[in-house]
């Protein structure tokens, strides 16, 4: 039953664990179609930072006219970015603060990329402007001092100008710089010539317009150089190494989640097989042994039926026999007590005292007959317990001899052989019983004047009681029946007797662990042979009796 | 029969779990949602020519849109009920105002002429400092200013549901009916309705001649020419750049007086490069939002393009050039619902 239980409770534990498990890896399960997009986001904030910076350059050098484009990739790096904060949840907490921290790292590098976009866009929209204008400005004012006469410096100055500035967009070193300062400077100095001409006011916007050339040019450079080295793509790897590295941990999570799944569901599946097993076995076996007790009971019924049956015959028999063996002695006693009660006045006093004895003989009779049926009774319900007692078996016996004689009419003699220690412990009573009655029958059913032996042997370990007669003899038919109640021999119908003489020998033998064996010829005797232990346990009651 | 129980609960468990078993591995295999719309699909312009077009079509929740339209003309959703979003934005002004300083009840003038709100869904910053990013922060600001809204969502929203019918119009709009962030959403899904397509020069530049005059053919090519359009550029021509006021001649110098709201986007980053710098305003419906610039000072469209061509570029228009580019910008003007505004 506690194995049982064990079992039961490492299949529950098994089975627990299994949807545990299953529960646990349900809930952080892969999904792929998130994993898929983090992942094309992640390549993507690569992607869109290398569009962003060709887009700063493409317009650095005019070939974009508008600034939506660089709007717009700042714009969806931002959104990728944000998009990028929700961490797949598979990837366990871990992994998400250690991705949201170079996120956070790579949104503060974007907010300084914006930063400098937005400046690049307020420097490159004038630069531009007068990159594109003042070559326009600057032909259309030599074409209108070149048709006066005295406007050829101013002209070539301008022109000179136009030179410095182009080589200066070209490249913007220290010598480019100091050519446009120096064409400037000559510029300058031709104030008075261009108003004559009319061209002051163009003047000074050339030369505002070379400035501000001169000014923004190196400070949007400076920027775009900027721009393309804010450490965004930098961080964008150490995002994707970082992110394949934490997925890669957890598949590797799911796969020894799924073999521990896997385990224990062959667990459960083996111990329940195995319960679902046992419990047949078990039923089976139950059902066997409900078989086996159905048995067991229907022959225990049977017996006791059949018990039932031989009780109710041998009521039968004893209500018979009693009415029978009743009968006699009570008829002798009523008619001897009719004929005293009308004739005793006038009978003699010897024929009074015959029949006052026949009346205390049958008494007698009827009194030993229901001392013969109680301890039969006794006996049979199984409450006949031996009391033994201390007692010298030789003395006993002889006494016990000397009382029969006594009472019968000493027409038999009694061969009497004493041999062993005649110290024995048994009951005298039922003893009595025993010797007194087989003694008794020898004497009734064999011819006056024959012998009867009277052997006692006390051994070691047992006493022998043989006594053996010169009788009628018992018909062979009869022995099996011979101890029953009421039993009575065929052959011996003419003489008096209840039959219950050696049923009382037979329970008293067996109550006291002995055997009664009979051995006969009809006609010329028989033996019985009485085997009791020598010493009887001395029960309690008994002890307390001493 | 008594000990049938046990085994048909542990054999139904045994199925359960190889059941769930197959499941987990089925739902593992298959792909659980359609890829995620991505935002940047939605327009990426290549840049070739300064001015895009304004899409035609644009999705916006039109039941919320709706409903945000009665909310920007209600003055419960500020917190002493008296100011409205229309006291500043005036739909028959382009959602501008006529006045360079608006006045909304008891509330302090606005520091900066007010801004449209046409086509806020397409600019890039907002405000002329470009203090917002997102018109979600934007609005968060104005609601809790108390020079302007001087309220919160929860109490707009709390001042709204006194009324049965708005219980009832966000009840059916939202699952949730009214929230303080329905609130919110409402609006702002109005503010990404007012979008105003299919302007006549936007039908040019898909490709209609004859939708614009040569006039206005002509002040395109001014427009460009004189350089208007190095920072007036892109889908919203501007808004998505910043510019010093006053790049060749000094535009506060001239006009003699000196506001804190001058300094700009510098009042923003404390820059002092950005001193003086102005998110470019865009030009689209231009011609319905004067007065002009961030303090007013332009009341006409001519005094406004006068300015700038003097300011920022250093020239002096002739008539005829300014006439071009004043009819180039009232052909901006689009159509909102399919009508003019």
């Amino acid at each position: 039953m506690n194995q049982s239980r064990a079992f039961r409770a490492a299949l529950v534990i098994f089975a627990a664990g299994f949807c545990g498990v299953l529960g646990y890896s349900a809930v952080n399960a892969i999904d792929y179609a998130e994993e898929e997009s983090y992942s094309r986001d992640l390549r993507r904030v690569q992607a869109k930072t290398a569009e962003l910076n060709e887009r700063v350059l493409k317009s650095r050098s005019a070939m974009m006219s508008q600034y939506d484009p660089l709007v717009h990739a700042l714009r969806s790096l931002r959104a990728v970015l944000a998009r990028l904060q929700r961490v797949p949840g598979f990837l366990g907490r871990d992994a998400a603060l250690d991705l949201r921290q170079k996120l956070r790292e790579g949104e503060a590098q974007l907010r300084d990329k914006d930063e400098l976009v937005e400046n690049f866009k307020t420097h490159n929209a004038v630069l531009q402007n007068s990159l594109h204008y003042f070559p326009i400005l600057a032909n259309s004012v030599i074409d209108r001092a070149r048709a006066a006469p005295s406007g050829g410096d101013v002209a070539s100055r301008i022109q000179a100008l136009i030179s410095a500035i182009m080589l200066f967009d070209t490249a913007a070193d220290a010598d480019s710089t100091s050519r446009v300062l120096a064409a400037q400077r000559d510029l300058a100095l031709a104030t008075e010539a261009a108003q004559q001409l009319g061209l002051d006011h163009e003047q000074q916007l050339i030369l505002a317009h070379s400035r501000i050339i001169l000014e923004r040019k190196p400070v949007s450079d400076k920027i775009v150089q900027q721009i393309l080295a804010v450490p965004l793509p930098r961080i964008a790897l150490e995002l994707e190494e970082a992110y394949s590295k934490h997925f890669r941990a957890a598949t590797h999570r799911a796969l020894l989640l799924r073999q521990l799944l896997f385990g224990l569901a062959l667990g459960t599946i083996v111990l329940g097989l195995t319960d679902v097993i046992l419990r047949m076995r078990r039923s089976a076996q139950a059902l066997e042994l409900a078989t086996a007790e159905l048995r067991q009971a229907n022959a225990l019924l049977a017996r006791e039926r059949e018990k039932e049956r031989e009780l109710g015959e041998l009521k039968t028999r004893f209500v018979s026999m009693t009415s029978h063996e009743f009968r006699t002695p009570l008829s002798v006693i009523v008619s001897s007590t009719d004929l005293l009660e009308n004739y005793s006045d006038r009978w003699q006093p010897e024929r009074r005292k015959d029949h006052l004895e026949r009346i205390r003989s049958a008494a007698g009779s009827m009194d030993r007959m229901l001392d013969d049926i109680l301890l039969i009774g006794r006996a049979e319900a199984g409450v006949l317990r031996p009391s033994p007692t201390q007692l010298n078996l030789q003395e006993f016996c002889r006494h016990l001899i000397e009382s029969l004689e006594h009472s019968s009419a000493r027409s038999h003699s009694i061969q009497y052989r004493f041999s062993g220690d005649p110290n024995v412990t048994l009951d005298e009573r039922l003893l009595s019983e025993v010797v007194g009655n087989l003694l008794s029958n020898a004497l009734k059913y064999s011819p006056a004047g024959s012998q009867v032996n009277f052997d006692v042997t006390a051994s070691d370990e047992q006493c022998r009681f043989t006594v053996e007669d010169q009788g009628i003899g018992i018909p062979e038919q009869d022995t099996p029946r011979l101890f029953e109640s009421f039993f009575r021999a065929s052959n011996a119908d003419q003489i008096k007797g209840s039959g219950l003489g050696l049923a009382v020998v037979k329970k008293a033998v067996e109550v006291q662990n002995g055997t009664v064996e009979v051995q006969s010829r009809l006609g010329q005797g028989t033996k019985f042979v009485v085997l009791v232990p020598r010493e009887l346990p001395i029960s309690r009651s008994s002890s307390s009796e001493l | 029969m008594r000990s049938n129980g046990p085994v048909t609960v542990s054999v139904c468990l045994l199925l359960a779990g190889l059941l769930s078993l197959v499941v987990i591995n089925l739902a593992s295999c298959r792909p659980r949602e359609k890829a995620r719309l991505e935002a940047e699909h939605e327009h990426d312009p290549v840049g070739e020519q300064p001015i895009e077009p304004l899409p035609l079509t644009f999705d916006f929740d039109a039941a919320r849109a709706e409903l945000g339209e009665v909310l920007f003309g209600d003055r419960r959703l500020s917190g002493d009920g008296k100011v409205a979003c229309t006291d500043c934005h005036r739909q028959n002004h382009g959602w501008a105002d006529d006045q360079a300083h608006s006045r909304a009840s008891d509330r302090p003038d606005s520091p900066v002429n007010v801004p449209t709100m046409y086509n806020v869904r397409y600019l890039y910053k907002l405000s002329w400092n470009g203090k917002f990013d997102t018109l979600e922060s934007h609005i968060d600001a104005l609601m809790k200013n108390p020079k302007v809204m001087a309220s919160s969502w929860e109490i707009a929203s709390r001042h709204l549901a006194e009324l049965p019918s708005y219980r009832q119009r966000f009840a059916n709009v939202f699952p949730d009916g009214l929230t303080p962030s329905n609130v919110r959403q409402a609006i702002l899904a109005y503010e990404r309705s007012l979008v105003t397509p299919n302007a006549p020069f936007d039908q040019y530049l898909r490709g209609d001649a004859q939708a614009v005059s040569a006039e206005v053919k002509h002040g395109y090519a001014m427009f460009k020419s004189y350089g208007c359009s190095s920072c007036h550029q892109g889908m919203a021509i501007g808004g998505n750049v910043f510019e010093r006021f006053g790049v060749l001649r000094d535009f506060f110098a001239d006009r003699g007086h000196f506001d804190a709201a001058d300094l700009g986007r510098f009042n923003v980053t404390q820059r002092e490069q950005d001193r003086f710098v102005f998110r470019v305003p865009s030009l689209r419906n231009v011609a319905l939002t004067a007065p002009y610039f961030h303090d007013g000072s332009a009341a006409t469209l001519e005094d406004a393009v006068r300015a700038m061509a003097s300011y920022q570029l250093g020239r002096d228009l002739d008539e005829q050039d300014q006439a071009a580019l004043v009819a180039f910008l009232r052909s901006l003007t689009g159509e909102y619902r399919g009508r003019p505004p």
